[in-house]
């Protein structure tokens, strides 16, 4: 019974799967990295005082979040060729770029909804202190920002990892990709895929429950 | 101390303040009364240049701070301000919240802004809770927090913004009392406040607003015992 289980699909597959998972891993961090960044700066963008800036700032908001995750990838990859800007973006690139961009938007969302939930009397109190602007927002409004944007971010981490599935379509041998390679091959998709759903649970499971935990001892 | 002239303050096409012309002397306590809405808070708030003045002169030590040239740094590290709300930072510790400012802006070190810190806390009589957070003080005692973080500024003149108004009527005393020590002292104050008897014992000289003007003003007996204007009038015998 148990050599049965041992010998079956289940198991058999996940060689396969394991490094589809350390894919999906490495290229949603890397990608998050990338995103938090940009968001972070489209998102004080917007809260420019000049129009110009927060205009092309909500701009891309809304462009990144108007538009499928699906076509932009396949936009990166296949639309922006050597034609066109004159060299070829190979998919892990693609794969980076594409979550980073897709990424920022939300981002750009929660770091301004963040800032904007600091209450106006502390950016008065320490500009009263005679602290400059940008020095206010350091000590005093993105300190108590960050920590509010702690379950939002989190998550946008796990939204970013299972949207990281959406790559399969170019062949990134992420963990939807994997499984995909192996069921083409051993006619097992029922298995495989739920050997898929179940390692996609391993890594968004425990991210829930540690954000849960550093919701409580950040107390927010 | 503080000059203003023809002051002006709108908020698009809602005129706020209506030509205010108001002087404060050098260790002169001036207390600013009059109905919600009548513009005091704003007349304070333009002081420190909190809000953008729409026009007139205000002068503070010599330096005109309506001046565009004028560093607004210097000038409101030099005018301390003590808000309804206290606005303490809540990520930092009570003692934090007084350093910041010494160290930031005026470049102390971080040991002599603690001693001076200490010393103040003292003074306000919260020794003891340097290294708590604010959330875990009552409100009278935050408030006492916010004036210690003002005074470790050093400042020319202490603004201050209905400083009770938020405060259990029971917390409300320790606060007057740290602020009755400073006027003492010859601190240099304007206090925008509902506490009559404060304005009656402490100020110097009490200015009665309604409608974005001045409408009366000097001292506490003549305003309280004698008041000329009839909106004076009716608003203290609603009050009082």
């Amino acid at each position: 019974m148990i050599d049965d289980f041992l010998n079956s699909h289940y198991i058999k597959v996940l060689p396969d799967l394991i490094p589809g998972m350390g894919w999906t891993l490495g290229l949603t961090l890397a990608g998050l990295f990338l995103g938090f960044i940009l968001g972070a700066i489209v998102g004080l963008g917007r809260l420019s005082r000049f129009k110009i800036i927060s205009g092309f700032c909500s701009f891309y908001v809304e462009v990144v979040r108007g538009t499928p995750m699906l076509a932009q990838i396949l936009f990166i990859y296949a639309g922006l060729t050597r034609d066109v800007i004159g060299f070829n973006i190979d998919p892990i690139t693609t794969s980076i770029i594409a979550i980073a961009i897709n990424a920022a938007a939300y981002i750009a969302e929660i770091v301004r909804g963040a800032v904007y939930s600091i209450e106006k009397g502390q950016h008065e109190a320490g500009r009263a202190l005679g602290l400059s602007e940008k020095q206010t927002m350091r000590y005093i409004v993105w300190p108590q920002a960050f920590k509010r944007m702690i379950p939002p971010l989190g998550n946008q981490f796990v939204i970013s990892l299972k949207d990281t599935s959406l790559l399969s379509v170019i062949a990134v041998n992420e963990l939807l990709y994997a499984g995909k390679q192996y069921y083409n091959v051993t006619y097992t998709p029922f298995q495989t895929l739920i050997m898929v759903c179940l390692l996609y649970l391993c890594m968004t499971i425990p991210a829930s429950l540690y954000l849960r935990r550093l919701e409580r001892k950040l107390d927010v | 101390m503080i000059t203003v002239n023809d002051l002006h303050k709108h908020f698009g096409s809602l005129e706020v303040l209506k030509g205010i012309d108001a002087k404060v002397e050098e260790k002169e306590v001036v207390c600013v009364i009059g109905p919600s809405g009548s513009g005091k808070s704003t007349f304070l708030r333009c002081l420190n240049l909190l809000e953008d003045v729409t026009s007139g002169e205000i002068t503070i030590d010599g330096d005109v701070v309506t001046d565009p040239k004028v560093d607004i740094n210097a000038v409101r590290s030099q005018v301390g301000m003590v808000f309804q709300h206290f606005n303490l930072f809540p990520h930092k510790t009570v003692l934090e919240n007084i350093t910041l400012g010494p160290i930031k802006v005026k470049g102390e070190s971080e040991q002599e802004a603690n001693e001076n810190g200490r010393s103040l806390l003292e003074k306000v009589g919260l020794s003891d809770k340097a290294d708590m957070y604010p959330d875990s003080l009552s409100g009278g005692q935050k408030q006492r927090v916010a004036i210690a973080r003002s005074l470790a500024m050093n400042p020319k003149v202490m603004l201050f913004d209905e400083p009770t108004s938020a405060l259990d009527p029971e917390l409300v005393g320790d606060v007057l009392e740290v602020m009755k020590d400073l006027a003492r002292e010859g601190m240099t104050m304007v206090v925008v406040t509902h506490e009559m008897g404060f304005a009656r014992e402490v100020g110097h000289r009490v200015l009665f607003m309604d409608e974005g003007v001045i409408m009366e003003e000097g001292n506490p007996e003549q305003i309280f015992e004698n008041p000329q204007d009839p909106r004076t009038q009716s608003f203290l015998s609603k009050i009082l």
